[in-house]
């Protein structure tokens, strides 16, 4: 009796080592390729007083994060963070962690997405805004900008470059255009106000493959103030094509990879060795009944 | 008749915890080997149904929220990769693109290079570093970079200091479908792009078929 008990654990023993595999894998694969996004944070309110401005995930995926004392037009650089949903709040510079936020949003971050979560508007209304960033690379070796208009004192303004190019139009506060593919270069910028008022300039390099935020605030001096940020970088030429960095001397006869190319062996060898399992418990399991029936 | 099927049933069914466990277990790992003898007689894009390649990653600093770290800006050019994992340690050679805009690659089999025409490794954007996985008889520098996997470190110098990468993912793709924007394309953040050959070897054109690109962030 005591050997059949021996043998049934060893079955059950078996065939949970089987399942708990089966069950492992597809986690642990999970885990190796969570993705991450980017958050930054920004203060574009121009009569909000300084904030300290909290990230948090309910799911404990990060730690609480706080950035102190964010000032009108002050703009963070990206956190990265693994997908989910964070919590953002903003409470008044130096109020204790404890009281009511002034002001709080959820932002859900995908995969290889990245997001400016913007306090906006006046004070009296201020809101929480989530922009999604397009990073992807621009086209034909272009660069790509959009406004982000955060002055109240040009409330609805025209850029455009010194030769006359119109680069977006009508754009009012508290908005943000889509990005717009530009020609790279070191360009002179036009901020008009649209109901009159003096002209704003600045130069903004635009460098080839960049994507850029061109940020307007007011100005203490009255005013208007643009800052090109740039949002996601990179440097020199777009090689073409894939690289050739192989001479062949390890490959097989037949031409086969060297180390590694066919990742499906790996999981075939898994499976084999599951199947050995999963068989060794129907064998043991068998082999269980013969006490009963002799 | 259908009553002796149906006391079979049941006997069957009372004998459940026998062969219940191991049954189903056996039938899962008869469905996975199915899918894996799939994957390998697919031919060469079996590696790429493994997922979609993704950009960025969680690199296992759990609890940690990563902005930038130092400004390496003013830092001197990179000089040497270190990956502990995999057992490489080379000087890096400074490469740019050739006559037809493709990415040059070391002259020297034992040497990585980095693309100095571009991002810098520790500047923000996507640093490049390749190397050949053999030369025309031997394994070479990057023969081993298969079997990164997250979360390993890749180390390169930029004088005294070092710029510290975490692997993220590791990708193979035909070179006739390279995913430019993906591997050269602009970043929030100091990325770094391991770069190397693998696939079916081509004696016609005496290359590979396929490049293996491995995805790192500064951590």
């Amino acid at each position: 009796m005591s050997v059949t008990t021996s043998r049934r654990l060893a079955a059950v023993a078996l065939t949970a080592l089987a399942v708990s595999i089966v069950d492992a894998a597809p986690v642990a694969a999970a885990a190796a390729a969570a993705d991450n996004g980017y958050v930054r944070l920004a203060h574009l309110s121009p009569d909000t007083p300084r904030v300290d401005v909290y990230l948090s995930s309910p799911t404990g995926a990060i730690g609480e994060q706080r950035f102190n004392g964010v000032g009108y037009g002050d703009v963070s650089g990206y956190n990265r963070l693994p997908t989910g949903s964070y919590a953002v709040a903003m409470r008044a510079a130096g109020a204790s962690p404890t009281t009511d936020p002034v002001i709080t949003t959820q932002v859900t971050v995908a995969a290889g997405r990245a997001y400016t979560v913007a306090g906006v508007g006046r004070f009296a209304d201020l809101g929480l805004r989530i922009i999604e960033d397009d990073l992807a690379l621009p086209p034909g070796g272009k660069a790509k900008v959009r406004i982000i208009q955060a002055s109240v004192r040009a409330p609805v303004l025209g850029v455009s470059t010194a030769a006359g190019q119109s680069i977006a139009t009508d754009v009012a506060f508290a908005t943000t255009t889509p990005y717009r593919v530009v020609e790279p270069g070191l360009w002179t910028v036009n901020l008009q106000p649209a109901g009159g008022g003096k002209p704003s300039t600045l130069r903004a390099n635009c460098r080839s493959g960049n994507v850029y935020s061109l940020i307007v605030v007011d100005a203490p001096d009255g005013r208007l103030k643009a800052e090109l940020r740039p949002d996601a970088t990179r440097e020199g030429g777009i090689p073409v094509g894939g690289v050739d960095t192989g001479g062949g001397g390890t490959a097989a006869r037949d031409g086969a990879a060297p180390g590694g190319k066919p990742v499906a062996p790996a999981s075939s060898m898994l499976a084999g060795a599951l199947l050995a399992l999963g068989l060794a418990g129907v064998v043991v399991a068998t082999r269980l009944r013969r006490p009963r029936r002799s | 008749m259908i009553s002796r099927i149906l006391t079979a049933a049941a006997t069957l069914w009372r004998d459940r915890r026998r062969w219940l466990l191991p049954g189903v277990t056996t039938l899962v790992a008869l469905a996975v080997t199915g899918t894996g003898w799939w994957a390998a007689t697919d031919g060469p894009l079996a590696g790429l149904r493994q997922g979609k390649p993704t950009t960025w990653h969680d690199t296992g600093a759990a609890k940690r929220v990563h902005t930038s770290t130092g400004d390496w800006s003013a830092a001197p050019d990179p000089t040497r990769v270190r990956i502990p994992e995999i057992g490489v340690d080379s000087p890096l050679d400074p490469l740019g693109l050739d006559a037809k805009g493709a990415l040059e690659v070391p002259t020297n089999y034992d040497h990585a290079g980095w693309y100095a025409d571009g991002t810098p490794p520790g500047e923000q954007g996507p640093a490049v570093i390749v190397g050949h996985v053999d030369s025309q008889s031997a394994p070479a520098v990057f023969h081993r970079l298969y079997q990164l996997v997250p979360g390993d470190l890749i180390e390169v110098a930029r004088g005294d200091r070092w710029v510290r990468f975490r692997v993220v993912s590791a990708q193979w793709y035909p070179k006739a479908q390279f995913p430019t924007a993906l591997v050269y394309g602009p970043t929030p953040d100091a990325q770094l792009r391991l770069i190397t050959c693998g696939g079916q070897f081509d004696p016609a054109s005496r290359s590979y078929l396929d490049n293996l690109v491995v995805f790192a962030v500064e951590s």
